[in-house]
């Protein structure tokens, strides 16, 4: 799954975006203790991609609310749109060997446990 | 709010750090906007640490304690702003003009301590029961959540609810939360504090759920409390000092207390290296500090037992005689079958096996004793040391039969399996 050292460089040439959507940030019943559980989770998770020699920017956290802008008229309207579990809450851009590579890196996140989901897409150019 | 660079990786957080921060930041809300504005501070800490969790992801910042206190200033004088009109605070923060000064100083580290006494001496007011006051303290000044209290207590969430509504109506009815100085019955309720620190230590020592009988993060916060109470000049009071000995000497022994299995380890089987050296260290200096005042507190009494246990080399060579006398003291004072029943203790180990044994029968009337299963444990065991393990045999069962928890079962089923066969 994970390319052999030495072969990284190489290896390693793609770079793929995780989105993540939902999860802990859009629930309302975790206590303090379970909260800091999670993020401790999440940067040992990270944490492992820089050691790896995978992590290509230092990650992205979004905040809520924002605005949004659309059509010719320019209409602003307050936050996103999106229901909570579709809601983009941050992204990593990372370095893998293919799609599939970037797919296993994306299924060891802890997004999961409280119901987020990741989206992987290549970075062109 | 990302801080750019993250700090070093593999950084650790502060154990227990989003937990101590909501005790901090909602205790230090509620003292300036006013107790009627407890489920506001509640939101507005709930999502700075949301917020922590989601930002710090990808790296932790450089000062994560300064960070959450930021996030929680912004969102709560965002919200005052907002909501002004609707909702009723107290003058200090009804003008916008000393606001972000007054938030800004009500939450910082250094009002800390003032902030968490104020509230852990409101939430403790005499007119509430014990257990709303255990309640309380876990939710506000631990940072539990009601299901976590409720997974302590054995009790479901709804009577964990119920008792933080009737706290949070008695606080509303204070209108304030007064200054430790300012309070008139501060004796009344230094008790109740204490007593609810008890209660909050011996939940984490041998707390109700079976699964989970020791949970020492209770005991530390028991302690990390009560060492509170001994930085304010107007609550270090020696009953103070007795209490934190005493906790100093029981939490040095949590590291022997379970073996490998989650089994509970008598006293007398302990790997007595595995206790705490620093822990006991700071228990004799708290202990040596309490004999101000002339009084001994039942605190001072059950410290100065936990004292002796804590720096004998062994069972053997622990000094009996002095823990008799402690609890003779105490039994007088205010007597109960559990004191009873470790007097009869003590006594077995000072004046015999013999005369233990006389005590203990004695207490066989006692209801409480009946239903407590290290009753006929300790029976058991003086009739094994006495070379009569029938009888030893038949103790250890009816132990076995009130077990609370596999810790204790297990514990006792060892003791059955060193007992000669039939």
């Amino acid at each position: 799954m994970m390319p052999e050292s030495g072969s990284e460089e190489l290896a390693l040439r793609r770079k793929f975006m995780l989105i993540f959507r939902g999860g802990a940030v859009t629930r309302h019943d975790l206590s303090p203790s379970e909260l800091q559980a999670h993020v401790e989770k999440w940067y040992r998770w990270s944490d492992g991609l820089t050691r790896q020699g995978r992590a290509s920017d230092a990650g992205t956290a979004l905040d809520n609310p924002g605005a949004t802008i659309r059509g010719v008229e320019r209409v602003v309207t307050d936050g996103p749109y999106a229901e909570s579990k579709d809601l983009v809450t941050g992204s990593l851009v990372i370095k893998a060997a293919s799609l599939e590579d970037a797919i296993d890196v994306a299924r060891t996140c802890p997004a999961y446990e409280f119901g987020g989901s990741v989206e992987v897409r290549p970075v062109q150019g | 709010m990302n801080e750019g660079v993250p700090a070093a990786s593999s950084a650790e957080l502060v154990e227990d750090l989003f937990r101590k921060e909501y005790a901090h930041l909602v205790s230090a809300l509620t003292r300036v906007l006013g107790p009627s504005n407890i489920p506001l501070a509640e939101d507005v800490v709930e999502d700075a640490l949301v917020s922590a969790m989601n930002a710090w992801r990808f790296g932790l910042p450089q000062d994560p304690k300064a960070w959450i206190i930021r996030v929680a200033r912004n969102r709560a004088i965002d919200i005052i702003r907002r909501e002004q009109r609707q909702r009723s605070f107290l003058p200090e923060v009804a003008t916008t003009t000393a606001l972000t000064g007054t938030i800004e100083a009500a939450l910082a580290p250094a009002a800390e301590g003032a902030s968490q006494l104020a509230m852990m001496f409101a939430v403790c007011d005499p007119s509430l029961n014990p257990e709303t006051h255990v309640t309380g303290i876990l939710r506000w000044l631990c940072g539990l959540s009601p299901k976590e209290i409720g997974h302590a207590f054995l009790a479901d969430t709804q009577t964990i609810d119920r008792r933080l509504h009737r706290g949070r109506g008695r606080l509303r009815q204070l209108g304030r939360l007064p200054d430790v100085e300012n309070l008139p019955d501060l004796a009344t309720r230094r008790d109740s504090v204490l007593r609810a620190l008890y209660l909050l230590f011996n939940e984490g020592y041998h707390g109700s759920n079976p699964l989970e009988p020791v949970r020492p993060f209770l005991c530390e916060d028991a302690l990390r409390l009560t060492e509170l109470l001994l930085d304010a000049r107007t609550t270090a009071h020696p009953d103070v000092r007795a209490m934190a000995a005493l906790f100093c000497f029981d939490a040095a022994r949590l590291p022997a207390r379970l073996d490998g299995h989650g089994v509970f380890v008598p006293l007398q089987d302990q790997d007595r290296n595995r206790w705490d050296r620093a822990r006991i260290e700071r228990g004799l200096m708290h202990l040596a500090r309490s004999a101000t005042g002339g009084h001994m507190s039942r605190w001072h009494l059950e410290a100065g037992i936990a004292c002796e246990h804590a720096v004998a080399p062994s069972i053997q060579q622990t000094d009996w005689g002095r823990i008799v006398g402690f609890y003779q003291i105490l039994a007088q004072q205010s007597w109960s079958p559990v004191v009873a029943l470790n007097l009869a203790l003590a006594l077995a180990e000072r004046d015999g096996i013999e005369e233990g044994r006389r005590e203990l029968t004695a207490l066989a009337g006692e209801p409480k004793l009946s239903r407590y299963p290290f009753y006929w444990a300790a029976r058991a065991d003086l009739e094994r040391r006495a070379g009569r393990h029938t009888a030893a045999r038949e103790y250890y069962q009816q132990a076995i039969g009130l077990a609370r928890s596999p810790a204790e079962r297990v514990s006792f089923e060892r003791r059955i399996e060193s007992l000669e066969n039939p």
